[in-house]
């Protein structure tokens, strides 16, 4: 069942990745996860993006790990499951993980305290990521959806 | 200053990054920007909406005078206000890639240094995105201002430059700087990177001007045109906007108003030739591997201009804007991109061959698409097109159109000769000459002793005959063509070295600058150097304050017309100054 939820997990964050990347492509978010969370760690872009991605692509299995323990520990999946594990995943993406502590953890995002005067920073995501638009907390919350029951899914199997 | 809200378009400044570019106006309004790119929707769009379209006003409280000019070597700008108190400059520059920091996606950055006195300045930030068509969401992140749409965002951040109104001492810096976003989170400079940027932007374009191999007559001109090349070429392909404005009148008040925010492969033989000029080999080839590229999604077919990433999606449509000094329709897109304009095909095949000549190979696969394009002329080449000036109206025989035909099956012959194309050479080079029997047949008129525009037009005239030799169709001592210029003086001109495109043009539109070019280029290659000379002075006291042209200018009053800058007059600048000199021009 691990296995197979990684392998859930692997698909998962392909499409989890692409409808991103298409919902910034048609206006609907100005978020780029990948762009995020490389510039953790470089200020040059391109560099970023790689980056970014195997980081998400990282984190897409490092969940699916954790579906799958809590698939294990109830002895059961499948696509509900999956599904209202993604649910619970997103709101924590969309409220805590990028609006609180992605924040405090990055050194080239605003917080609360900083501004604009000091250092080149990156506009922060704000209160349900509604900074970069007002459609990108749904749209999270529904492309996390899609993971956990895709993961639930391939768990089932 | 402004008439109705609106500065002349002479008055108007550029400045650009090679992906997009900035409108700067004499009183130091910025009226025109699309972001991200060249061909997106603009923020700062007033000069086709003086009432409510974008901008970003800075200049001083009380009156003043404005000087300008671009740092040398460079496209970063610096206005000078002279008030009774005191004067500032403003320095503005959209900055280029930062690999030391994290940089925004574009930025427009706006330094303004206190020289003497003190000077009291206001600001106004006003971004409007998408003409106004979807609203914008106003807002702050720390201390920006940031305004939204969708997917694109814009942000002004500001130091020592108050909330829209500042003092400036001499001595004393203020600066603003414009941060945009494109489908991802703004980045909010901070002042030292920024700053750090628009002089690295300078020192890049000061390099890069430098390289410029030309010792002649006119040099500085003719790098300022360099630059503006530069600065229009979207560097992420190498294709080259005509112009990065849409709509800008060729008659005030009038329908003539296109969008130009598109390659033209109309270009193609004279970005060729003015880049390979002056050595700017680099950029010659991704000009060229970006016409060969886009030409693929149509080929055979060829489109006279596609987008500057190689799309094809150019629809037209028009727009609820008043338009500058109320020229209307406003337009997006271009419908001329479906039209039959058969002397792109000499573009290309001519194209190719400079190309060639210079780096050494096509390779085969490009060779064959040639072949195809070969193919496809020698098959249509009796059919009527648009032409070259576009004509919406019946198609014709335009004789230019024939002449580029003759270009591109006269050079697919010797590429195939050179086994550069397959070897079809002899096929061509028989249409190549049918094609030269019917212009020296139907496309003279030996009573007028001239080439004319189309044989069914009749007696009318056509500057674009002037390009002939520049095509390669025929030397420039011809008598023929020695005839046919002087009778495209005659029944064309305009007053001083000025041409109307066409018989007619005079009561649709201004002179259009890039056939006085083309005339001194003529000239030059006729041996008539002294007559070129002269002409050439003359034109070049034509550019605006800084070295610019627009499209067309109106004879009666000096005004620019039509879009701005336009590429296509900056090539035949270079090209006649080359010409000029003696050079060949690659």
């Amino acid at each position: 069942m691990i296995l197979a939820a990684l392998a859930g997990g692997l698909v998962g964050t392909v499409v989890l990745t692409t409808g991103s990347r298409l919902a910034q492509s048609v206006g609907w978010t100005r978020m780029d996860i990948p762009l995020l969370l490389g510039t953790v760690f470089t200020v040059n872009r391109n560099r970023a993006s790689v980056i970014g991605y195997a980081i998400h692509f990282g984190n897409g299995l490092v969940f699916a790990l954790a579906y799958g323990l809590v698939f294990e520990s109830v002895d059961r999946a499948g696509l509900l499951l999956g599904a209202a594990l993604g649910a619970a995943h997103g709101l924590f993406a969309g409220g805590a993980l990028l609006n609180v502590l992605l924040p405090a953890v990055h050194p080239r995002m605003g917080t609360a305290w900083t501004d604009a005067r000091d250092t080149p920073i990156l506009e922060p995501p704000g209160f349900l990521l509604v900074n970069y638009g007002r459609a990108t907390m749904g749209l999270t919350f529904a492309l996390h959806v899609a993971y956990g029951a895709i993961v639930g899914l391939f768990a089932s199997f | 200053m402004r008439t109705d809200g609106y500065l002349p378009i002479a008055d108007y400044a550029v400045v650009g990054d090679g992906r997009t570019s900035a409108l700067v106006g004499r009183d130091g309004s910025v009226d025109w920007l699309c972001l991200p790119n060249f061909d997106s929707a603009p923020v700062f769009d007033r000069i086709l909406d003086a009432e409510h379209g974008g901008c970003f006003e800075l200049h001083p409280v009380e009156a003043f005078e404005a000087e300008r000019r671009y740092r040398d070597g460079t496209n970063v700008l610096e206005t000078t206000f002279r008030t009774g108190s005191g004067v500032v400059r403003v320095t503005d520059a959209l900055t280029l890639h930062d690999e030391h920091a994290l940089a925004p996606l574009r930025e427009l950055v706006r330094v303004v240094d206190g020289v003497e006195g003190r000077v009291e300045l206001c600001w106004r930030f006003a971004p409007r995105f998408d003409f106004g068509r979807r609203e914008t969401e106003l807002g702050r992140r720390g201390g920006a201002l940031v305004a939204t749409c969708g997917g694109e965002a814009v942000a002004l951040c500001a130091w020592n430059a108050g909330d829209g109104s500042f003092v400036l001492s001499a001595g004393e810096r203020a600066t603003l700087v414009l941060a945009a976003a494109s489908a991802e989170p703004l980045v909010l400079p901070c002042r030292a990177d920024a700053e750090r940027r628009l002089e690295e932007a300078a020192a890049f374009w000061r390099e890069w001007s430098g390289r410029a191999s030309y010792d002649g007559p006119w040099r500085e001109q003719v790098v300022r045109s360099a630059l503006v090349l530069k600065l229009l070429t979207f560097a992420p392909s190498g294709a080259i906007v005509a112009a990065p404005t849409t709509s800008l009148p060729e008659q005030l008040g009038a329908d003539r108003n296109w969008d130009y925010r598109f390659g033209w492969l109309r270009d193609g033989i004279y970005t060729m030739r003015a880049l390979l000029s002056l050595g700017y080999v680099d950029e010659a080839r991704a000009f060229f591997w970006w016409q060969m590229h886009a030409t693929r999604t149509s080929a055979p077919r060829v489109r006279p201009l596609y987008c500057i990433d190689g799309g094809v999606k150019t629809t037209e449509e028009e727009l609820a804007l008043p338009g500058y000094r109320g020229s209307t329709p406003v337009r997006v897109g271009n419908a001329a991109a479906d039209q039959l304009q058969l002397d792109v095909y000499g573009q290309l095949l001519e194209s190719a061959a400079r190309f060639r000549s210079r780096t050494g190979s096509l390779g085969a696969a490009t060779g064959r698409e040639l072949a195809e394009l070969a193919d496809y002329v020698a098959e249509r080449w009796r059919e009527p097109d648009a032409g070259i000036w576009e004509s919406r109206g019946p198609q014709r025989s335009y004789v230019q159109s024939k002449a580029m035909c003759w270009t591109a099956l006269d050079r697919a012959a010797d590429l195939a000769e050179a086994g550069a194309l397959p070897d079809r050479g002899a096929h061509w080079r028989a249409e190549a000459d049918a094609v030269r029997d019917w212009i020296e047949g139907e496309g003279y008129d030996g009573e007028r002793d001239t080439y004319v525009r189309a044989p069914e037009l009749g007696a009318e005239a056509d500057a674009a005959l002037l390009s002939l030799p520049l095509c390669a169709y025929v030397d420039a001592t011809e008598p023929r063509f020695l005839a046919t210029v002087d009778a495209i003086r005659r029944e064309l001109g305009a007053g001083g070295p000025l041409l109307y495109r066409y018989t007619g043009a005079a009561e649709k539109e201004g002179a259009f600058l890039t056939c006085s070019f083309w005339l001194v280029d003529a000239l030059a290659r006729a041996g008539r150097r002294q007559e070129g000379e002269t002409l050439m002075a003359e034109l070049v006291e034509l550019g605006n304050d800084v070295g610019l042209y627009a499209e067309e200018i109106d004879p009666t009053t000096g005004e620019h017309l039509g879009n701005v800058p336009l590429a296509l007059v900056h090539l035949a600048l270079v090209n006649a100054a080359v010409s000029l000199a003696g050079g060949d021009g690659a």
